[in-house]
């Protein structure tokens, strides 16, 4: 909304300046988003008097203009055929700027010297007028600024409009909330209206069939008009509030709404037919062409004005193109309707088609309005377009929109605000905003005010709409600032998000960098990764309106928002990438509306592990890097019994491709990415991955608990067996851990060695025993005795033998 | 040093004392082990001068015997002594030259020590947590693919709201279960309602989480954003308590010195409501590109809870008041470090991971 303060001071005073005013009604609720100056593309030009008009000597279609610009006179060669003496006319003298860019130099034309020029109006950039020069109509001054004769000096303030506050989208509403914000009076506009007979009702008749969606619709029948320009006054104020001047008619309908906020439409009366207004929903199949030039199918939802033939307008969006006023009009039906906004709304939305009307009618009209801004209209065609008004209104009030009465307690508002209040400054600020106080009642905690509500703000529907409205007037800033008084509160973190915490924190620790990918995933990823769908879900969650195919699925997984990210840093050649996520992923469930949402935690780690160094060479990730995080971050959060089985996922590495278990139970996988899916995605081979669903690790902490440190000497030995190739090292830590009694305090594996001298299929494992008792020196033997049993029991397992 | 210690009874014996002094000299004189060991055999060597001079003392007249051997012992032990003392110093000054040698260039880089990060939305939404939690609030969640019903109804947001279109909410295709009210959140506020449903007053949380908007991304749009939400519901909860809540919080995390502003606004399910500007964090509030030239920048939206709101969840709002705030943890976090783009954000470049 776009408000000129030259037109608002027509209404109400403005004793403070434009920036002073933004800032108040900024901090009332209607933000000010910009202060433009008007008028200083006039700067330079002059008003200047013709004084005296001859014929150019070399020239049949151009004159010699005497001009008098105040202090001096000059000449201005002319080629318009309007010039004539004693008219007045805007004058750009050498060196002005044209709005066009172009500026004005001295120049000799076919001989005679021209000292500047006379503007028509569209030269000046305020119409696409450019027959003639424009006369001035105001009384000025040869030698006057250009911009101040014309008012051109003016500035707007850009508001944004909440959309609660239809009331603001006007002149008069905004001088309303400007008197409420400033204390100023406003001043309504006082006019006369001259009725000529017969009355209009002999010739118009409204009928209205669907009263669910117009409540109301006021007609007047103005005759006798001749379709012009609109006076220069009232084009420019239209232009500063964003409306382009059209005619005199179509000028002073939308002029009107932008002064009372009713939108109005004018139909040339003689394209009606029978003068029969019906307002009615479309039929079937139904369909006219509005304004614009396009035909538009209507639903039956859709409301219509229409005459006896068909639809004449699309109700409270646009009028048709066949009753269109036109050079030729003379009688016009005035328009001033009431209608339902929800469903103007819809058909705004539906059509595509949004106007300054149905931008209006949707957030809500005044329903008392509607007589006088067509009184309004109808005095301006009379003073401006020669207009003759036939007696009386032709008022359809199909329902009647009563004003609303509300109680307003004053303690509540004291309390929900936080300042103390008075009934007296209450009645006053909801006064200054035109609602009337009705009565004051002592109730139960103070005074209660009677409050009725005119139907211009029908977002005032409840007592704590009011307390809004003493708010914002009386000022937030004016409001204290404390602190809830209870202090029966106590802030922390469950333990889930706690331990949320302390495994970003630890995933860090050990060299990770947490990234956050977007959620939204493609059903190629999924087909990637997964093509026959043993892993990942069916049927995903998948969007109805995507922004693209790209984004299509909301992730089962984390997994291809960490490879994106991997690629993207590849492709930027950050090759060693080293990423973590914690993160929602989203699974249906069977019958349920909305998926299951685990908090997932996944890992993906591309190029070196440890880069070339002076000191060293690279280390590159591999599936042990990968593992040794996990276990040093199982470990680090107290999870117990993490391990990994293998199990084959269809998109890792056969050979490496693990569940992770803790407590047994599956939480995840982890393992190196497929090679046909780091080829697919465009992506470096060996890259390792895993994911795992947080909670079910944070059900496998334990707290941790002390175990007794040897206080004797421990004894340590080196046991290194040659078993079977398939015989997995955790097997035998588990066996010699479980063998080794009480004296064995701790079991290491150090080495793998493979070699000739094993044999095929042969691999040799070795571990470093720790042996203490916690109660005495353990002797040799003691120590000895245990590792035999450990040996035997691994010869008679796994057919382990020695390594000598 | 005893070689200081000379008694009396030595200067009888010239000697004796010359031994000594030449002795003194030779030790002093030796600049390595090896040579100290050759000065060793010299003096009590098989053949060294002191050994010879101990055994000359049995073809001494017998009456000097003892006393000339009493002196020479205690020379030996002088002498061995001496020779310890200088070996030590000879293997210090050893150690030392050895060292010298080992120099370093200290400027070389360290040995690789892998590191990380965390994400700077995390940073901050675990920074706005613990404000919270410091004022005595807890953390609560919901899940990111909602109800309409939760998103916007129980929020009092009407049926015919555009932000419900389909060119503003993604919805999810949920024909499997027969329903067309399923979306992605278009804002952390269905928490309040989990949370109050869930939950009697008093209640003070703030709900961090994602939340999707069907934006095409740009320099400061993302289909996918962060917000954290605030709800306190107690008796006599004012709008007053919502400004110094939030003054509390914004200069906690952008300094004492910064202003806040509260101008009024609409949401549907606040009421009254406010947007919420603090000084700019850049110029401080002269006015700046990144303000608009204002001086200031909206953060957050807030206000107190719309009674309707408590008739949805059944609270009782003559009894209770409450005030709600949401804030675009992205924005808060782009502000705060000087990040031009939302969409880096999300890139995860490491370069960019990598700064904080
Ligand atoms: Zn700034």
């Amino acid at each position: 909304m776009r408000v000129s303060l030259q037109w608002l001071s027509e209404y109400v005073e403005l004793a403070i300046d434009a920036y002073e005013l933004a800032e108040r009604l900024t901090m009332a609720g209607t933000a000010v988003e910009g202060v433009e100056k008007l008028g200083n593309e006039l700067d330079g030009m002059l008003v200047g008097r013709v004084l005296e008009v001859t014929p150019h000597p070399h020239a049949d279609r151009l004159r010699v203009c005497r001009v008098d610009l105040g202090e001096r006179s000059v000449d201005i060669v002319c080629g318009a055929p309007n010039v004539r003496p004693g008219m007045l006319a805007p004058v750009a003298p050498p060196g002005t700027r044209l709005p066009d860019g172009s500026t004005i130099g001295e120049a000799v034309i076919r001989g005679v010297a021209s000292k500047g020029m006379l503007l028509s109006e569209r030269e000046l950039g305020i119409s696409e007028q450019a027959a003639g020069i424009m006369e001035l109509e105001e009384a000025a001054e040869p030698g006057f600024p250009l911009k101040k004769a014309l008012g051109a000096e003016d500035t707007v303030l850009v508001l944004e409009v909440t959309p609660n506050r239809p009331d603001c989208l006007c002149m008069l509403g905004m001088a309303r909330e400007v008197s409420a914000v400033t204390g100023a009076r406003m001043r309504r506009p006082h006019f006369q209206l001259k009725e000529d007979d017969p009355p209009a009702a002999d010739d118009v008749r409204v009928d209205i069939i669907d009263s669910d969606l117009c409540s109301r619709y006021s007609a007047r029948l103005i005759e006798g008009l001749e379709i012009a320009a609109s006076p220069w006054w009232m084009r420019r104020r239209l232009r500063a509030a964003g409306v382009r001047p059209i005619n005199n008619v179509v000028d002073i309908t939308n002029y009107v709404m932008l002064e009372t906020g009713q939108p109005l439409h004018a139909f040339d009366f003689d394209l009606l037919k029978d003068g029969n207004i019906i307002v009615r929903r479309a039929l079937a199949g139904e369909s006219m062409v509005t304004l614009d030039g396009v035909e538009r199918r209507l639903s039956p939802e859709d409301l219509l004005i229409c005459d006896p033939r068909g639809p004449v307008a699309l109700a409270g969006v646009m009028g048709g193109e066949h009753t269109e006023i036109n050079e030729a009009t003379t009688r016009v039906l005035l328009e001033s309707a009431h209608f339902d906004p929800a469903n103007i709304m819809r058909t705004s939305r539906q059509q595509g088609l949004s106007s300054e009307a149905s931008y209006r009618f949707e957030r809500g009209v005044d329903p008392s309005g509607c007589a006088r801004a067509a009184d309004r209209a109808a005095y301006f065609m009379r003073e401006l377009a020669g207009g003759r008004i036939r007696r009386g209104v032709i008022d359809a009030r199909a329902r009647e929109i009563a004003p609303l009465r509300l109680s307003f307690r004053v303690e509540r508002a004291s309390k929900l605000i936080g300042i103390a209040l008075e009934a007296k400054e209450a009645r006053r600020v909801l006064q200054s905003l035109e609602l009337e106080v009705t009565a004051e009642k002592a109730g139960e905690r103070g005074a209660v005010l009677e409050v009725e509500v005119p139907t211009f703000r029908p977002d005032l529907e409840r007592e704590i709409d009011l307390v809004e409205e003493i708010a914002r007037i009386h000022g937030y800033q004016n409001v204290p600032s404390t602190l809830p008084s209870s202090s029966a509160r106590v802030g922390t973190l469950t333990p889930g998000q706690r331990f949320k915490r302390e495994a970003a924190r630890v995933m860090c620790g050990l060299g990770l960098h947490e990234a956050v990918t977007v959620s939204f995933i493609s059903e190629a990823w999924m087909d990637r990764l997964d093509p026959a769908r043993e892993w990942l879900p069916r049927f995903p969650v998948r969007l109805r309106n995507p922004l693209s195919e790209e984004n299509a699925v909301m992730r089962p997984s984390l997994l291809p928002g960490l490879l994106e990210a991997v690629r993207f840093n590849v492709n930027r050649r950050v090759s060693d990438v080293h990423l973590y996520e914690l993160g929602r992923v989203f699974l249906p469930q069977e019958g349920e509306a909305l998926p299951r949402e685990p908090l997932m935690l996944a890992c993906a780690l591309a190029g070196d592990w440890v880069p070339k160094q002076w000191s060293g060479d690279a280390e590159a990730v591999d599936f042990f890097t990968l593992k040794g995080i996990m276990e040093r971050m199982a470990s680090s959060l107290m999870v117990q019994e993490f391990s990994l089985q293998r199990e084959e996922l269809p998109f890792l590495h056969p050979s490496q491709s693990c569940a992770v278990l803790v407590k047994g139970e599956k939480a995840g996988f982890m393992g190196t990415l497929h090679p046909r899916v780091c080829d697919h995605a465009d992506l470096p081979r060996n890259i390792a991955v895993m994911e795992i669903e947080l909670s079910l690790f944070e059900a496998a902490r334990l707290e941790p608990h002390f175990r007794e440190i040897p206080r004797f000497p421990t004894l340590q030995m080196d046991l290194a067996v040659v078993v079977d190739e398939e015989i997995e090292a955790s097997a035998l830590e588990k066996a010699i851990r479980e063998t080794g009694g009480e004296l064995l305090y701790e079991a290491r594996l150090f080495d793998l060695y493979r070699g000739e001298q094993l044999g095929e299929g042969k691999k040799s494992l070795a571990f470093n025993l720790v042996f203490c008792a916690m109660d005495r020196t353990l002797r040799d033997e003691e120590a000895r005795a245990s590792f035999e049993v450990i040996v035997t029991a691994l010869r008679e397992r796994f057919g382990a033998r020695l390594r000598a | 040093m005893a070689a200081e210690k000379v008694n009396d009874q030595e200067r009888d014996n010239p000697e004796m004392v010359a031994l000594r002094e030449e002795a003194l000299a030779a030790l002093s004189k030796a600049a390595s082990l090896a040579e100290l060991e050759e000065a060793r055999v010299a003096f009590l060597g098989r053949k060294g001068k002191l050994t010879s001079l101990l055994q000359g003392i049995k073809d001494l007249p017998p009456q000097d015997r003892r006393r000339a051997g009493m002196m020479a012992n205690r020379l030996k032990g002088w002498l061995e002594q001496a020779i310890d003392e200088r070996e030590k110093e000879l293997r210090r000054m050893e150690l030392e030259a050895g060292l010298r040698g080992e120099r370093l260039d200290v400027t070389l880089p360290g040995r690789h020590v892998t590191y990380g990060s965390r994400h700077l939305i995390s940073s901050i939404i675990e920074e706005i947590e613990d404000i919270f939690i410091a004022m005595g609030y807890r953390v609560a969640e919901g899940p990111e693919v909602e109800l309409d019903y939760y998103n916007f109804e129980a929020l009092n947001t009407p049926e015919w709201h555009p932000s419900k279109s389909l060119q503003d909410t993604f919805y999810v295709d949920a024909s499997a279960v027969g329903r067309e009210d399923v979306l992605l959140r278009t804002h952390t506020s269905p928490v309040q309602i989990r949370v109050m449903e869930s939950t009697s007053p008093p209640l003070y949380v703030i709900a961090p989480g994602k939340a999707y908007r069907h934006d095409v991304p740009d320099a400061t749009h993302s289909p996918m954003f962060h917000q954290v939400e605030g709800l306190a519901v107690d008796e006599r909860i004012s709008l007053a308590d919502l400004k110094g809540t939030l003054e509390f919080f914004a200069k906690r995390m952008f300094g004492e010195d910064r202003a806040v502003r509260f101008r009024p606004h609409f949401f549907p399910f606040t009421e009254p409501s406010a947007e919420v500007d603090v000084s700019c964090i850049i110029c401080g509030g002269k006015g700046c590109r990144v303000c608009k030239g204002t001086g200031w920048l909206e953060i957050l939206g807030a206000g107190m809870v719309d009674p309707n709101v408590f008739g949805y969840v059944g609270y009782d709002a003559e009894r209770y008041s409450g005030f709600a705030f949401g804030m675009g943890v992205d924005r808060i976090a782009m502000l705060k470090y000087g990040v031009p783009d939302i969409r880096y954000l999300f890139d995860n470049d490491l370069r960019l991971l990598a700064q904080f």
